[in-house]
């Protein structure tokens, strides 16, 4: 146990010393401060936009779209007379900054649905917005050309707000499908950047004992799965703190954006609070268990490829597979969510690389049975197992690289 | 009387080759004992006990034939970290590390990273590692290979130091002088085989015969004449203006430093004596194989082995 605490704690001090380690601690808040204040800038000024609208219609819809737009909060919108020349002059205004840019409207608007929008930046939410605008008002004026009650109009077009309940072990949960997605998507994304930022080095610290030949010193003393259990102990402390570091300098930032808005000289309340999700321990659980799983695994995996390999450059070529094996369980998740019962997602789920990833988002889809989850747990104890024999054997050889039958055979005797 | 080693024949093959056969084969054997190979039959026994080198690595100093430190970590954290992975408390052997490094003149160099030192300031390290926490044992894998003069004496000033302190020292060397000089007890091993194993006193007299050492002051007469009358000389190592010669049986040396003299040879040493282990093992193998390796061991007299 001493020994295996001293693997780790030369693993953690070692690369926390490193200049790269110091350049990414900073780099994450700096970022994160970055988004905080493009956040702010867009919510001020920036989404307010200057129009004018043209209009040439026998009704005048002029002063309803400009009711209607301002209504929307994305706009300010002004009358301008239809007239020779207006178009040139509105175009110097846009020019000259005073105005974001002009709408037309004819009376082609409500008959064949046409406008035209010409602007010194088009924006897609812009353009959405004055879609949709526009939109709500041209149905308006047709039915209302057809005789239907105004007030009926207004009824008709009531959006639908779908209540979703989670059916989750029998019982129903108030929870949303977007909600348990971005979940198990962030803690993906979670441990995919742990383990290529970190798992990694565990790579790199294999190959560099190896190398260098001190690992013939390290084995007679420590047994070669301490030496790697320490390593990647170690590694995993450094993302965590790495992790630490970043939470709590965007928690620091998330609680100044009050006075950061009002440095900026916009109003506090326009910043949106962030509502964290509500996570069922259960679930909170079994994230836990696959996310340090899943870890272990990867970790140990490219510790066998250093083992495996006697240079950076085959190393580099060897540890291909496992971050193709990586991509794979990643770029699955949208397949899992989409049916989180299929067979597809069934197999994921039993297969050790994939199953870190594929197992929590299966469970917090709701639809995995408990005897599923620990049959995805011991295939993935047995896969750490097995990759931690890959590298016992691998570290001692040097010379040339194993073939696949040799790597077999290994698993097998070791 | 506890042996502090043994290695009981044991055999180790890789893909198919037969590496150690019965305890021959060097490195192979020395890995062995240090637990980073398993034996694929026959068992090593430590201080009297089961088991190899990693379960008494406390008591053990292991310098392979390989050497490497970790590169960018600091001369005195790689120490500190070695000693603790032979089980010494981060405590310790921070004091201990300290007191090598001045003792070896390197306490200067403690915080600077092990890529920053000399090659021979590396050797340095690499040795006070190997015997930081004192042990009772030292396995040196090959140690004066690629050593500067500097370091080859302070390694052989340990090793005789710790032979006076009563601790056991174990080296493999394939320069017999070495072996000769530092060994009480050793074992040849050639192509696989043992050849040798006992003291040094009991090899020379059993593979001495009588020898002579002639060396020449600038004229040899007729010394080549000499040398090759099969009366006289069974054996003949010519080195030019040095020549070791193994009496035929019942030759006389005095016929030969006679017949030297005679023939108009001019001598500067003319000497009777016990034949060098360089010499026997040459005998053994035959010339071919003298770069071939040999393991010398050295017991120690008192304590460990009393």
């Amino acid at each position: 146990m001493h020994k295996i605490w001293a693997v780790v704690r030369r693993e953690f001090v070692e690369r926390v010393r490193t200049k790269w380690f110091w350049v990414s601690a900073i780099l994450g808040p700096v970022l994160f401060a970055g988004i905080i204040v493009f956040q702010i800038v867009q919510s001020m000024g920036g989404a307010v936009r200057n129009v004018a609208v043209v209009d040439s219609t026998t009704d005048k819809l002029g002063p309803k779209v400009i009711e209607a737009l301002d209504a929307s909060g994305s706009f300010r919108a002004t009358l301008a007379a239809a007239g020779p020349g207006v178009i040139d002059s509105l175009s110097n205004l846009v020019e000259s900054k005073q105005l974001n840019g002009f709408l037309i409207i004819t009376d082609d608007l409500v008959q064949t649905g046409r406008a035209e929008y010409q602007a010194s930046n088009l924006g897609m939410q812009t353009i959405e917005s004055l879609q949709r605008t526009l939109g709500k008002l041209v149905v308006k004026a047709r039915l209302e050309q057809r005789g239907v009650n105004p007030g009926v109009v207004d009824w008709a077009q009531i959006r639908i707000a779908l209540d979703q309940k989670k059916i989750s072990h029998g019982k129903a949960v108030s929870d949303s499908a977007t909600q348990s997605f971005f979940m198990a998507y962030f803690m993906a994304i979670l441990l995919f950047m742990a383990i290529l930022l970190y798992g990694v080095n565990v790579m790199s610290s294999v190959l560099e004992e190896k190398t260098t030949r001190i690992i013939e010193v390290l084995v007679s003393s420590i047994r070669p799965f301490q030496l790697m259990l320490g390593k990647i102990l170690g590694a995993g402390s450094v993302s965590f703190f790495q992790f630490v570091i970043w939470g709590v300098s965007a928690r620091v930032l998330l609680s100044l954006r009050g006075p950061i808005a009002r440095a900026l000289g916009a109003d506090p309340a326009s910043v949106q609070t962030m509502v964290l999700p509500h996570i069922p321990a259960a679930t909170l659980a079994v994230f836990i268990a696959f996310f340090l799983g899943g870890f272990l695994l990867y970790s140990a995996m490219f510790a066998a490829v250093g083992a495996m390999s006697s240079n950076e450059q085959e190393a580099r070529q060897a540890q291909q597979p496992v971050t193709y094996l990586l991509m794979v369980s990643y770029l699955s998740i949208l397949g899992l969510t989409n049916d989180p019962s299929s067979t597809f997602a069934r197999t994921l789920s039993l297969v050790p690389f994939t199953t870190p990833i594929a197992t929590p988002v299966r469970w917090t889809a709701g639809s995995m049975p408990t005897w599923e989850l620990a049959a995805s747990l011991v295939i993935l104890a047995i896969g750490i197992v097995a990759v931690t024999w890959v590298y016992r054997v691998g570290i001692l050889m040097t010379g040339k690289r194993p073939t696949v039958k040799e790597l077999v055979r290994w698993v097998r005797t070791a | 009387m506890p042996e502090p080693v043994v290695v009981d024949r044991v055999t180790k093959r890789f893909s198919g080759h037969t590496a150690v056969e019965n305890g021959a084969g060097k490195t192979t054997t020395l890995r062995m004992i240090m637990d980073i190979y398993e034996p694929d039959a026959g068992s090593i026994r430590l201080f009297d006990q089961v088991g190899g080198g990693r379960i008494h690595s406390a008591r053990i100093g292991y310098l392979p034939e390989e050497r490497g430190l970790y590169p960018r970590m600091r001369v005195l954290d790689v120490l500190v970290f070695l000693a603790e992975a032979k089980g010494v408390s981060r405590r310790a052997a921070r004091v201990k590390a300290l007191e090598w490094l001045e003792r070896l003149g390197l306490a200067d160099w403690r915080l600077r990273k092990v890529s920053d030192l000399s090659k021979g300031m590396q050797q340095k390290v690499q040795f006070i590692s190997t015997i930081l926490h004192d042990p009772d044992l030292v396995i040196l894998d090959e140690p004066f290979s690629g050593l500067d003069p500097v370091n080859s004496q302070v390694l052989r000033d340990t090793v005789v130091d710790y032979r006076h302190r009563g601790k056991t020292v174990l080296f493999s060397t394939h320069i017999m002088e070495h072996a000769e000089k530092l060994c009480d007890r050793l074992c040849i091993i050639a192509r696989g085989k043992k050849l040798i194993d006992g003291t040094l006193a009991e090899v020379k007299h059993t593979h001495g015969g009588k020898h002579v050492i002639v060396e020449f002051d600038g004229t040899q007469g007729n010394a080549r004449q000499i040398f090759a009358d099969r009366q006289l000389v069974a054996k003949l190592q010519d080195f030019g203006q040095q020549a070791e010669l193994e009496l035929a049986t019942g030759a006389d040396a005095q016929e030969i430093l006679k017949a030297l003299v005679n023939s108009g040879a001019r001598l500067a040493r003319f000497e009777l004596a016990s034949p060098s282990l360089h010499k026997i093992f040459v005998d053994l193998v035959g010339p071919e194989a003298a770069t071939a390796a040999a393991s010398g061991a050295r017991g120690a007299n008192g304590g460990a082995n009393a």
